[in-house]
């Protein structure tokens, strides 16, 4: 479709659907419609009620992000002006999101009823003068903006998305990198409980007797899997009680990616699977971490390879506990509980016998060189 | 170096052929089967597509033959296909077999790398003799192709079940051994002879119903390779169905090999699938999402019954046309059937579909004499006309 004039009154308000690259580009679109003199409004938290909604119309075979995204556009109608659907090509020269992102805004314009006014953008960083800044002047050019506001617009949005990365690779949750102040589920058509996991359940702290220091997982990912609670069943709140810290491939600078992705013979060509990888690598060489988890959705196509790849090098090259932990919309809570705790009592366990990441200088990990020697003495034999 | 490569419907002939013609020592995998698919399975990630897991199967015969070498097509994204080389080199290593892989893709730096990877691969052999060698298995693609067409228009008519197919077996297995280009045109002619004598003096198919056209889109492994798609083609035939192929190799090879000056069909017929898809899906997807889509749409304007689309479960382009296709359907009145398949898909539950799908055509042809007069005065029908009208100016 080709992307036509949208004139909007100052004051309107846009919606943005809280799912799929929301989390990767929120500061980018919110500084934008808010210099172009728009209101945004974010729908509310992925509740059990958005994403059986996302299941009703989404095609059966798309996968619980998309579905879920579906289920936020569908709370955001009859609340606001305009709906924005992005069509994320390419955030990065020389890789692609993923092929539903490209076709995600004809799927939902098509699939989705009583749809308000969409806004289109389409972010190709494949192309030359395609980009995000690209992105956001015809955004602003459509929106019958003057072209010098425009600039000042697409600059300030880019600064705030610089500042919301930097805050991302440093470590901090993405509440706290967004500058989101107010409560978590402040949005609109908000479905259900909130934040605290799709049924609400929840781990009781538990008491056991652990070493010193908490063992350290490394939750690797696309950023709308490990950052939507009500996608990943609250998982990083549920590693938390179970004493576990926690370090994201999110928190990986780009340099840090670009590093690792390099020295392969064929770099991924998708951009949140070379992060993905490149985390996996990382977190290995590192040693920084006491065991990896891959967070995917079932049916996830650069998923499937991803994790293929970066399981069988790290089986290869360490003995890191590696798990793949698929989410979908039929995971139970339960299990999903059993498996991380199995997988956090393994990890303390190694610890316990002094195969922790070495070389931390940590206090407790008991002779950190001697472990190291340890550790790949028991890999040889 | 005895290399091999993967299947994929009748290519094996025409890669065997270029290979041999340039002097190696080729080794063609087993036929996809039942065996070769489960060691697949067994190896393969989990959920890695369909297409993979019958690739790995055919490695693991082929090494067993003893290949050294695999030839592998990639990719630059966003299909999952791009990184089938990587994953299943990391699978093969695994298992113990340190094979090379030899992965011709778009080259990301410079056209010279191609070349080099393809001197490599023949020993460096002139430019002259490899042009001649693609040349021959052109020939023989093209002609395989033609056998193939003959096949799907005379099955639903056949004598005797199953005589049209004994007769292209034969004449596939006459063009395999062709020496020469000569050779392949006179054994396609007497192939397509043979072919045609298989059919009946009709135009009714099995039981007096008269014969529907279908149109079968989807993705390129899953259309080409039989064993994939469970003999799609062969069980619409056998209901009495001319199946018709949205996608053959010649015509893929057409559209993204050869130099786009030389094929100005293609290239048009390319540019209507473009704008067939439009108004439903305006940005390619990667594989063949965009053209599913596209293609659905000109089998409608061609008359076709009823469409089905054939994908591998969980694959990301086809899942956005499957996402697509039922609003296709609601607006041209054209009936659609989206199947995934895999591993798991039972012969019996697909058949079942098939035969019911067929049905509702048949009963969708009797209640509307001609295909065309089903839509007058429809807006579907409108809708129809303002894009053929569109179509006319893009396509002949």
């Amino acid at each position: 479709m080709a992307l036509g004039a949208c004139q909007l009154e100052e004051g309107a308000v846009v919606g943005l659907p809280r799912a799929l690259l929301f989390y990767e580009l929120y500061p980018f679109w919110k500084a934008l419609f808010e210099k172009l003199g728009l209101r945004i409004a974010v729908s509310g938290p992925t509740s059990r009620d958005v994403i059986e909604a996302g299941i009703r119309e989404a095609a059966d075979e798309a996968c619980l992000p998309v579905k879920a995204f579906y289920g936020h556009v569908m709370a955001l109608r009859g609340k606001v002006d305009t709906v924005f659907l992005p069509r994320l090509v390419s955030l990065k020269g020389g890789t692609y999101t993923c092929p539903k992102l490209l076709g995600l805004p004809d799927m939902i314009r098509h699939n989705v009823g009583r749809l308000p006014r969409v806004i289109i953008a389409e972010v190709d960083e494949t192309k030359p003068g395609k980009g995000l800044m690209a992105a956001g002047l015809s955004l602003a050019r459509r929106l019958g903006r003057a072209p010098g506001r425009a600039r000042a617009a697409s600059a300030a949005a880019l600064e705030a998305l610089g500042v919301f990365r930097a805050g991302i690779w440093s470590g901090r949750p993405f509440e706290e990198a967004a500058g989101w102040l107010g409560p978590r589920d402040s949005g609109v058509g908000s479905g259900g409980e909130g934040a605290a996991g799709r049924d609400g359940s929840h781990i009781e702290p538990r008491e056991v007797a652990r070493a010193a220091e908490p063992v350290r997982v490394g939750l690797v990912g696309h950023a709308y899997n490990l950052f939507d609670p009500g996608v990943n069943l609250d998982l990083p709140r549920k590693l938390a009680r179970l004493g576990c810290g926690m370090v994201t491939s999110e928190a990986l600078t780009e340099k840090q990616v670009e590093a690792e992705s390099s020295t392969r013979p064929k770099e991924i060509f998708w951009s949140s699977g070379r992060r993905v990888l490149a985390a996996a690598t990382h977190f290995r060489r590192g040693k920084e971490v006491d065991g990896i988890i891959h967070v995917v959705s079932f049916g996830c196509g650069p998923d499937s390879m991803i994790g293929e790849i970066a399981e069988r090098e790290t089986r290869r090259t360490s003995d890191l506990p590696y798990m793949l932990l698929t989410i979908d919309e039929h995971t139970a809570e339960a299990g999903l509980v059993t498996r991380l705790e199995a997988f956090v009592d393994m990890l303390e366990r190694r610890r316990a016998r002094g195969l922790g990441p070495a070389g931390s200088g940590r206090e407790g990990a008991a002779g950190p060189a001697m472990t190291a020697a340890v550790d790949r003495g028991e890999n040889s034999a | 170096m005895r290399v091999t490569f993967p299947h994929m419907g009748n290519l094996w002939i025409v890669v065997k052929t270029v290979l041999e013609d340039l002097g190696l020592d080729v080794v063609v995998p087993p036929r996809p089967s039942r065996q070769s698919l489960e060691a697949g399975v067994r190896h393969a990630p989990e959920f890695a597509c369909f297409p993979l897991k019958l690739n790995i199967g055919d490695f693991v015969g082929a090494l067993a033959k003893g290949a050294e070498a695999i030839v592998m097509a990639g990719g630059i994204g966003p299909c999952r296909f791009g990184h089938y080389a990587q994953v299943e080199a990391q699978v093969l290593h695994d298992l113990g077999h340190d094979v090379e892989m030899v992965v011709l893709e778009p080259p990301r730096g410079h056209a010279g790398e191609f070349w080099a990877k393809v001197r490599y691969l023949t020993g460096g052999k002139p430019l002259r003799r490899v042009i001649g060698a693609l040349r021959f298995g052109w020939e023989k693609l093209k002609a395989l192709d033609d056998l193939d067409r003959a096949l799907v228009a005379v099955r639903p008519i056949e004598l005797a079940r199953g005589a049209a197919a004994t007769a292209h077996r034969r004449a596939v297995a006459l063009l395999d051994a062709a020496a020469d280009r000569a050779g392949v045109r006179r054994r396609l002619s007497e192939g397509l002879e043979a072919i045609g004598g298989a059919a009946a003096e009709t135009e009714h198919g099995p039981e007096g119903w008269p014969v529907l056209e279908v149109g079968v889109v989807g993705e390129i492994f899953m259309i080409l390779e039989p064993f994939a798609n469970q003999e799609i083609e062969r069980r619409l035939g056998e209901l009495g169905v001319h199946v018709r192929r949205a996608l053959y190799l010649s015509d893929w090879v057409r559209t993204h090999l050869l130099p786009a000056a030389t094929q100005p069909a293609r290239r048009r017929r390319a540019k209507a699938v473009r704008e067939a898809a439009r108004p439903y899906l305006s940005h390619f997807v990667g594989g063949e999402g965009l053209e599913s889509v596209g293609e659905a749409i000109l089998c409608d304007l061609g008359g076709c019954d009823g469409v089905v689309q054939v994908a591998p479960f969980t694959c990301m382009p086809e899942i956005v046309a499957a996402s697509l296709l039922p609003e296709v359907g609601r607006d041209l009145g054209l009936p659609v059937l989206s199947l995934f398949l895999d591993e798991h898909t039972g012969e019996a539950g697909l058949q079942t579909r098939l035969e019911a799908f067929v049905d509702l055509l048949r009963r969708r042809r009797a209640a509307r004499r001609t295909p065309a007069a089903r839509v007058c005065g429809t807006s579907a029908g409108r809708r129809r006309g303002r894009l053929r009208q569109w179509l006319c100016g893009a396509s002949t």
